[in-house]
């Protein structure tokens, strides 16, 4: 790290840089009383936004552009968004969100090339109004620079993002505003997609012709991630840190190359020497992927970022195609803001628009079929048809959506600008990820109850008696539940078969549903914050966790099992076919910091994500916790304003979580001690 | 054969400490030596035993396992310890003090990597057996002094020592592991005698130190015995790596 990038990381660790910002100016909002159409509204507040933000450089900076002018006002009103929450179903909050926009030929372009093609039709001139007001910030921060002699600052932003960017350097800055200005237009979770792709031609060029070398490179790049850690304090999701910066590398690129190259490594180097939490680093691999590249990878995962996450491209990429994505679409997907599988520049998916709680399911059937089974086989078909009547509850649920229209990310994605349609009205593709949360659990409860009604013989009454009283004077059948029966993550087949069985019925019960955007509908093994909410609402289940209790995040065992190690859990995990649930989430795993203690971990650790990806694992998250750490966090914050865990498919600093999701780090099993 | 049975009191996956590649890690129960440091005290009674957490309820500590039955649980893993170069490592207690059982057991890994941690104190003939068995030995020597030896571990250290001229002159690559007391045996003079004493031996990989951690206490409470060590558990050990650079031994601290 140079001493530029060190000085600037130092300014903005201390939020110096929070002294620019400012209240939004008082606006009157005529945009929202004067019934113009809603596209042009965003376009106007877009405007407004950009003309209310206040041109700042902070000291050594490289790539500019600040946000200081936090709040955005709504486009309608109070009635006129009731009155559309009425007829609608309303996504999240409304905004369009958790994509991957098509960087590439924006970047490449130039802003004014798509102002070029825009026609006088109210549409394209919401497009155009919006493409101006980007531009109308840049030369005012391009006057900025100039007028504090940053000569080489004014000469990028007077290129770009109006115009083609030529070197690594304007491609950053052109990617630093384009992105910038999603924020500003009200949309959130904007992901960085494919970086080490896009942006590496810039690069070559520039080592090419000699105007820069892999140190310059490497330096330009931490300013850019630096950048990007400037104003994510704004846009939290659920948390704070859940702020959508997802960045992939590597992988196959659209012509079946291996896309690995020299941006990819300097990316993780400059996340490895700057320890932030965004950009949230995901790397594509598959089971040829050289063991130095999974090393690379270990590297971050030690200092605690809780990133890379690892994608399987063996897995990914046909599961995509089996679900209708074009070959060359499928090699080129990306992550959402957590990990759901999208396609930039192309995907309209809403990845998360709802779950299904196995837990909730299984324990509910549990209730209506255990008393009247004879037999696993009599509860397993009633479990199945459960999932099944759930599931098409679950998608008739998502009637017509409507998604505040943004005329700025539409210019985005493919055939917006021709069609002259919203991206927010959909794309090439169009499908609705459904997440299935707490499986482990529900695999658990299917295995306690083999284990303890049919074959041990407990009565069903004594059990259902135990889970409504809580438990409460039945410890030693607790006991029994959760040491005795066989869990998830163990490598054995008495919880496993029916994880595999779960996982099947919910991949079929989704197939041949259709959303009412032409797309279908995708399971995936996520959970995103279901994993605390469906939790609360479920009571004690028969696998002997307590009422209330949280569920495990994402693909993981449950929290009260008793784990075997790594080597289990990975077998247990890659048991399923995961291609058949490849909307997203990862196997979630949590190391000892002590692991670490010994030099040979990294490679150790590599070769076991290694040997994730051979078996057939689809997505690996990886967290490195130290639990007095945590627990002293909880106590003294201030010490350890540092500290940085993996929540639920993101990197967020620990002290700014809320407590449930501090705790459920603490409590997930460490392995490694 | 097979219907050996031994008593193990963990295994653990991923063991990282324990040998090259990917390891699990198999504890035997039961140990000759009384080191005062013990990190394992749960490991020196032979038959299984309650232990008392200071939190949560007591728990057994000790499982009886066939021969064959705890060859599966370990080789349903082979192809993690294949392709990592790894494999599966016996500790303990002292693992060679039920060394019938752990011949058996090893005679249904299938030819994988097997490594031994070992204090040494057993026959000889059991040992000697063992070092042909064992694709790697890691020994410790806890003090080149016998008085020493005696004080802080109950024995002296010419069994031990025996043990390592065995490995010196013998084919089995292996490792010496010495654990750092503080004022014990972590002064340069025995760490030169040590090193005076390898050097020289090809077979010899290299030496491990294992600081004493102050942690060793918190188990020993759990097993009811009380915790004397003898020596000042509050200052870190010295750890004296140049009479093995000045000889070319390569020394790693772990």
């Amino acid at each position: 790290m140079t001493k530029r990038i060190a000085a600037l990381k130092e300014y903005q660790w201390d939020k110096r840089h929070h002294a620019y910002r400012q209240p939004a100016p008082q606006v009157s909002g005529q945009y929202r009383k004067a019934r113009l159409p809603d596209f042009e509204r965003t376009a106007i507040r877009l405007n407004a936004a950009l003309e209310a933000e206040r041109p700042v450089l902070l000291p050594g900076e490289l790539i500019a552009f600040t946000r200081t002018v936090p709040d955005l006002p709504m486009i309608f009103t109070q009635t006129e968004w009731e009155d559309i929450k009425a007829r609608h179903t309303i996504h999240e909050n409304g905004n369009v969100c958790n994509l991957s926009p098509g960087y590439a030929p924006v970047i490449a372009g130039g802003l004014l090339a798509l102002k070029n093609q825009l026609t006088d039709s109210p549409y394209h001139q919401a497009m155009a109004m919006s493409i101006e007001a980007v531009l109308k910030l840049t030369k005012r921060y391009q006057a900025l620079a100039k007028e504090q002699g940053d000569e080489a600052l004014a000469d990028t932003l007077a290129r770009v993002p109006a115009q083609g960017a030529r070197s690594f350097r304007e491609a950053l800055q052109s990617l630093r505003i384009l992105h910038f200005a999603m924020w500003c237009e009200g949309n959130y979770h904007n992901t960085l997609g494919r970086f080490d792709q896009y942006m590496m031609p810039y690069l070559q060029k520039d080592l090419r012709e000699g105007v820069l070398t892999e140190e310059g490179a490497l330096e330009l790049l931490e300013a850019f991630f630096l950048a990007c850690n400037r104003d994510s304090d704004l846009y939290p999701g659920m948390q704070q840190g859940d702020n959508g910066q997802s960045m992939v590398l590597g992988g196959m690129t659209p012509e079946g190359r291996d896309g690995f190259n020299l941006l990819s490594r300097l990316c993780l180097t400059a996340s490895k020497e700057l320890r932030l939490i965004d950009p949230k680093i995901n790397l594509r691999v598959n089971s040829q992927t050289p063991l130095e590249v999974f090393e690379l990878g270990t590297e971050l995962t030690r200092l605690g970022l809780g990133f890379p996450q690892y994608e399987n491209d063996d897995v990914a990429i046909p599961g995509l195609v089996r679900l209708g994505y074009e070959e060359k679409d499928a090699r080129d997907y990306t992550v959402a803001a957590c990990w759901e599988f999208i396609i930039p520049g192309k995907g309209m998916d809403i990845p998360n628009i709802g779950a299904l709680s196995f837990a909730g399911v299984v324990s509910d059937t549990l209730r209506a079929a255990l008393p009247g089974a004879q037999n696993m086989d009599e509860v397993s078909r009633a479990v199945k048809e459960a999932i099944f009547a759930r599931v098409g509850e679950l998608v008739q649920g998502f009637k017509d959506i409507y998604i505040i229209p943004s005329p700025y990310m539409s210019l985005f994605f493919e055939g917006c600008l021709q069609k002259g349609r919203d991206i927010s009205l959909g794309c090439e593709y169009n499908n609705y990820g459904l997440h299935g949360t707490g499986l482990a659990t529900a695999a658990d409860m299917l295995a306690a109850v083999e284990k303890e009604v049919f074959v041990e013989g407990l009565p069903v009454p004594v059990l259902f008696h135990a889970l409504d009283q809580d438990f409460s004077g039945h410890e030693a059948l607790r006991e029994r539940l959760i040491k005795d029966s066989p869990k998830m993550g163990n490598d054995e087949d008495g919880a496993d078969q029916y994880a595999t069985s779960l996982l099947d019925i919910f991949s079929r019960a989704v197939e041949g549903h259709k959303n009412q955007r032409g797309g279908i509908f995708r399971a995936g093994t996520g959970s995103a914050m279901y994993y605390v909410w469906h939790g609360s609402e479920l009571g004690a289940t028969p696998d002997g966790r307590k009422k209330g209790d949280p569920l495990p995040a994402n693909y993981a065992p449950s929290l009260n099992a008793t784990l075997k190690g790594p080597l289990s859990l990975i077998k247990s995990f890659t048991k399923p076919d995961l291609s058949r649930v490849i909307n997203g989430g990862p196997l979630t795993i949590e190391f000892s910091h002590a692991l670490f203690r010994n030099e040979e971990s990294i490679r150790k650790v590599a070769q076991l994500v290694m040997m994730f990806v051979r078996l057939g694992g689809h997505q690996l998250q990886l967290n490195t916790v130290n639990r007095e750490q945590m627990l002293d966090a909880q106590k003294h914050p201030e010490r350890h304003r540092n500290l940085i865990v993996r929540v639920w498919g993101w990197s967020g600093y620990f002290v700014e979580l809320d407590k449930c999701y501090q705790d459920h780090i603490i409590s997930r099993a460490q392995l490694g001690e | 054969m097979d219907k050996e049975r031994g008593i193990v009191f963990d295994i653990k996956e991923f063991a990282v400490f324990d040998g090259p590649g990917i390891r699990s890690t198999v504890f035997l129960k039961g140990c000759p030596l009384r080191c005062r440091w013990c990190h394992n005290p749960e490991g020196l009674l032979r038959q299984p035993q309650m232990l008392s957490p200071k939190e949560g309820p007591p728990r057994l500590c000790g499982q009886e396992w066939e021969a064959a039955a705890l060859a599966r649980r370990l080789i349903k893993d082979r192809d993690f310890y294949e392709f990592s170069g790894g494999g599966v490592t016996f500790s303990g207690g002292e693992p060679l003090w039920q060394w019938p059982f752990v011949r058996a057991v090893i005679s249904g890994l299938g030819g994988i990597h097997t490594a031994v941690e070992t204090s040494g104190y057993v026959p000889e003939a059991v040992f000697s057996e063992a070092m042909d068995v064992f694709d790697l030995v890691m020994l410790d020597i806890k003090s080149m002094d016998d008085e020493i030896h005696r004080a802080y571990t109950g024995s002296g250290n010419a069994l031990v020592l025996a043990q390592a001229q065995r490995l010196i002159k013998g084919n089995t690559p292996f490792i010496i592991r010495l654990p750092l007391i503080p004022g014990v045996n972590d002064s340069l003079g025995n760490m030169e005698a040590v090193a005076r004493f390898l050097e020289g031996v090809p077979r010899l990989l290299r030496v491990e130190m294992l600081p004493y951690h102050q942690t060793a206490g918190a188990k020993h409470q759990m097993t009811g015995l009380s915790y004397s060590p003898g020596f000042d558990t509050t200052r870190d050990p010295k750890a004296h790596v140049e009479p093995f650079k000045n000889r070319g031994i390569p020394v790693k601290i772990l």
